[in-house]
């Protein structure tokens, strides 16, 4: 007897697995229906202790008004009035601005750079597994290593980068992270430098899974290697590059760490994006329900663009 | 299914998120963790630069008596460490507070006890209660936090760059003095300063950045005039470049261009002295003076504070024996603190005495130590302490902002100026808002 032929229990009543398998069953030997609960309740604690509960209480942190130092009797309900200021406010508005420059830049690029890597590197090319570890090394190296490294190769007057623009007897040298004009294409390139190894990963796997019998038969009715990427390849790369833009998105959109370490913001504010202008709110400011309010913002932004990157691409793929 | 335990979706996930909850707001709530038998004592400085040995000093005096000294960091998250931990009920009696951010939430937020009356009650502690140069934090009539040290800022000088120039060791100067020293100090690949000294603390000293009604004060020219030294000093090359203080990340380690030999004149405080007597860690080959903060037309003031600020958790269950360590730290106990750059507050100790704990072991080879006396002690350096704290750190923060954007020449000094005063408006109504 199958056990999926049994008909399910009441729908309020929720059993585990292991629960329902022992009703099936019908064996008294088996365990009680709380053990399946016990096993899953140190992930199901993890999960809300540390995603549920801190993110409904950023939702109602965003409504208040607290400074920490204070305690929780010196919270105070503003309603939407942080919301209100942060519709006013040029700061939040710049912030939002340069993230949408970092991201919409860094992310695009690292992808169609990942993409054309991973074409080179599926090919029968000498060395081919030592130079994918090659790439994809800056993807896992610690981010205070890739922040000294950058420091170092972008100093406007000894590092190497304009050392080598000035013998190609380039004039006016970029200031990079001393120059409010330069700095934040300064963090995009870095940005694309650690990131392009990665997607060249995720899309190496996908090629892998490509139909190669597509391919063969493409190849057999004199389809040129254009029209077997345009027609075969890249459709089928389509839900990688979804995801991969939708990760990479939220991974930008919360870049943090490269910009507290190299340039806390600045100069001036060129490099201040919204990851950063919660920082500064919450933690130099004490204004964590204000800071709270950033942060809902921020998610109602990259969950917008989520749904409709993820609908842009539905009817695009090889098996739509 | 009968005799068969089940549980709802709704009861299991109702139930872990109770406890969930229950779990976050007891870290928040600030109820009173488990409490230590010996005094809790959180402070920035390493324990080895002194606090150990004033800890040891005052056990010695009280028999019986035990101090945990546990130091953190102070920066950010150093600071926020502490915030929280004195939030979320962690055993702490007694911590200190470095910095006017951190002061101006800690000061009206309930995590200071009121000192006042223990003070009053103390001859030996009158000088906290002088309003005209303030050694104490006074919020809404309350004494929350004693001065621990004084810190006079002094302009370091390389005396070997300043013997191959030809020019005297100024003892009283002003600004235009400075700037002509620093000019005369420049040559190819040395620039005559590392910056200029806060002009306009030296000119309007404390609480500087707010007018007498409470709003911005950046309208005042003695900030443009600052700002405009520092751009003409950088563009002219008699101090050091701005672009490379930010790619070089250079505020955090003036020290190492200085003992390079990169500029000649430092303008800072005794808390750096330490590089400059440790040759195996900080190698140099020259001896280093100092001369008094130069004055300006409008002002004498030094620019540097009374900081170092003990405060009392008013949490703590040994309130008399913290009161005990507090007043430990500020007269008897100030000694240990001489090698870790500490000048007592209070006038505890000869200047002879203060002066050799400065400047460390084998003062003559490293320092010029007269000018240092000088500066430090017989030239009545004033110092002070900001009574108004509000919206300092976006204050400051636009400060540094606008000051970088202007010494690396992407902004004029009006501008830049006009802009602080902007936000500074704004940041200083919003606080006044909400309080």
């Amino acid at each position: 007897m199958a056990i999926t032929s049994k008909p399910l229990p009441a729908a309020r009543v929720l059993e585990p697995p292991l629960a329902r398998a022992t009703t099936a069953r019908g064996n008294p030997s088996q365990p009680p229906g709380w053990v399946g609960w016990a096993f899953l309740a140190p992930n199901l604690l993890g999960v809300l202790a540390f995603t549920l509960v801190p993110l409904l209480s950023v939702v109602g942190l965003s409504l208040t008004s607290w400074n920490l130092v204070s305690g929780l009797s010196g919270i105070e309900f503003v309603g939407l009035q942080n919301f209100v200021d942060l519709f006013v406010d040029p700061g939040f508005w710049n912030a939002t601005l340069r993230t949408v420059l970092y991201a919409g830049i860094s992310v695009p690029l690292t992808v169609v750079g990942g993409l054309g890597l991973a074409l080179a590197l599926n090919r029968d090319v000498p060395g081919r597994a030592v130079l994918r570890v090659i790439f994809f090394l800056p993807y896992i190296v610690t981010v205070v290593a890739i922040g000294m490294v950058w420091l170092m190769l972008l100093n406007p007057s000894a590092g190497v980068v304009n050392q080598l623009l000035g013998a190609f007897g380039l004039q006016d040298l970029p200031g990079w992270f001393a120059s409010s004009h330069w700095a934040l294409p300064a963090l995009i390139i870095i940005a694309i430098w650690s990131g392009v190894g990665y997607a060249s990963m995720i899309y190496l796997s996908a090629l892998t899974d490509a139909p190669t019998q597509l391919y063969e038969a493409a190849q057999v009715d004199g389809a040129g290697a254009w029209t077997r990427f345009r027609t075969i390849t890249w459709p089928s790369l389509v839900p990688t590059t979804v995801f991969l833009l939708v990760t990479l998105f939220i991974g930008a959109s919360q870049g943090f760490g490269l910009i507290a370490l190299i340039t806390a913001g600045g100069p001036g504010d060129a490099t201040t994006v919204v990851s950063y202008y919660m920082y500064q709110n919450g933690f130099q400011f004490y204004r964590f329900g204000y800071a709270a309010a950033i942060g809902m913002a921020t998610f109602a932004g990259v969950l917008a663009l989520t749904v409709l990157t993820w609908r842009a691409q539905r009817g695009r793929t090889l098996h739509d | 299914m009968a005799g068969q335990t089940t549980l709802s979706r709704r009861a299991v996930l109702g139930a872990t998120a109770g406890a969930g909850l229950a779990t976050l707001l007891s870290g928040c709530g600030g109820s009173p963790g488990p409490r230590s038998s010996a005094l809790q004592v959180w402070g920035g400085v390493p324990g080895a630069s002194g606090p150990d040995e004033l800890v040891a000093g005052f056990e010695e005096q009280h028999p019986g008596e035990k101090v945990a000294y546990t130091r953190f960091v102070n920066d950010d998250r150093g600071n926020l460490k502490l915030d929280t931990a004195l939030q979320g009920g962690v055993d702490i009696d007694v911590y200190f507070t470095y910095n006017s951010t951190a002061m101006a939430l800690r000061a009206g937020s309930g995590v200071a006890l009121d000192l006042t009356d223990r003070v009053r009650a103390d001859p030996a502690l009158a000088p906290y209660l002088d309003t005209q140069a303030p050694r104490a934090t006074v919020v809404d009539g309350q004494m929350v936090a004693l001065a621990t040290a004084r810190e006079p800022y002094f302009v370091l000088v390389n005396e070997a760059l300043r013997e191959q120039a030809g020019v005297d060791l100024p003892r009283a100067w002003d600004v235009d003095d400075f700037h002509e020293m620093a000019r005369a100090l420049t040559r190819p690949g040395v620039h005559g300063a590392y910056s200029v000294p806060d002009t306009a603390r030296v000119s309007l000293g404390a609480n500087y950045w707010y007018a007498p009604d409470g709003g911005s004060n950046f309208g005042d020219p003695a900030f443009l005039e600052w700002l405009q030294l520092g751009r003409t000093m950088i563009d002219e090359g008699s101090a050091y470049p701005w672009t490379e203080v930010l790619a070089r990340q250079l505020a955090a380690y003036q020290q190492n261009p200085f003992l390079q030999g990169e500029f000649a004149l430092w303008p800072t405080a005794p808390f750096n002295l330490r590089y400059l007597n440790e040759p195996e860690d900080y190698p140099h080959d020259f001896r280093v003076a100092a001369a008094p903060v130069p004055r300006t037309a409008r002002g004498d003031w030094n620019a540097g504070q009374f900081n170092n600020f003990i405060m009392i958790n008013p949490r703590s269950t040994k309130l008399d024996l913290a009161w005990e360590f507090v007043r430990y730290w500020v007269t008897d106990g100030a000694r240990a603190m001489l090698g870790g750059g500490k000048i007592p507050a209070l006038d505890v100790l000869p200047d002879e005495e203060v002066l050799a704990g400065v400047l460390k072991e084998d003062p003559e080879r490293f320092f010029d130590v007269d000018s240092f006396r000088h500066a430090m002690f017989t030239s009545e350096p004033k110092l002070m302490t900001d009574t108004n704290l509000t919206a300092v750190p976006e204050i400051s923060l636009a400060v540094e902002q606008q000051r970088d954007l202007c010494w690396i020449g992407e902004r004029t000094p009006a501008e830049a100026v006009s802009t602080i005063d902007e936000l500074a408006d704004a940041a200083i109504r919003r606080n006044q808002r909400k309080a």
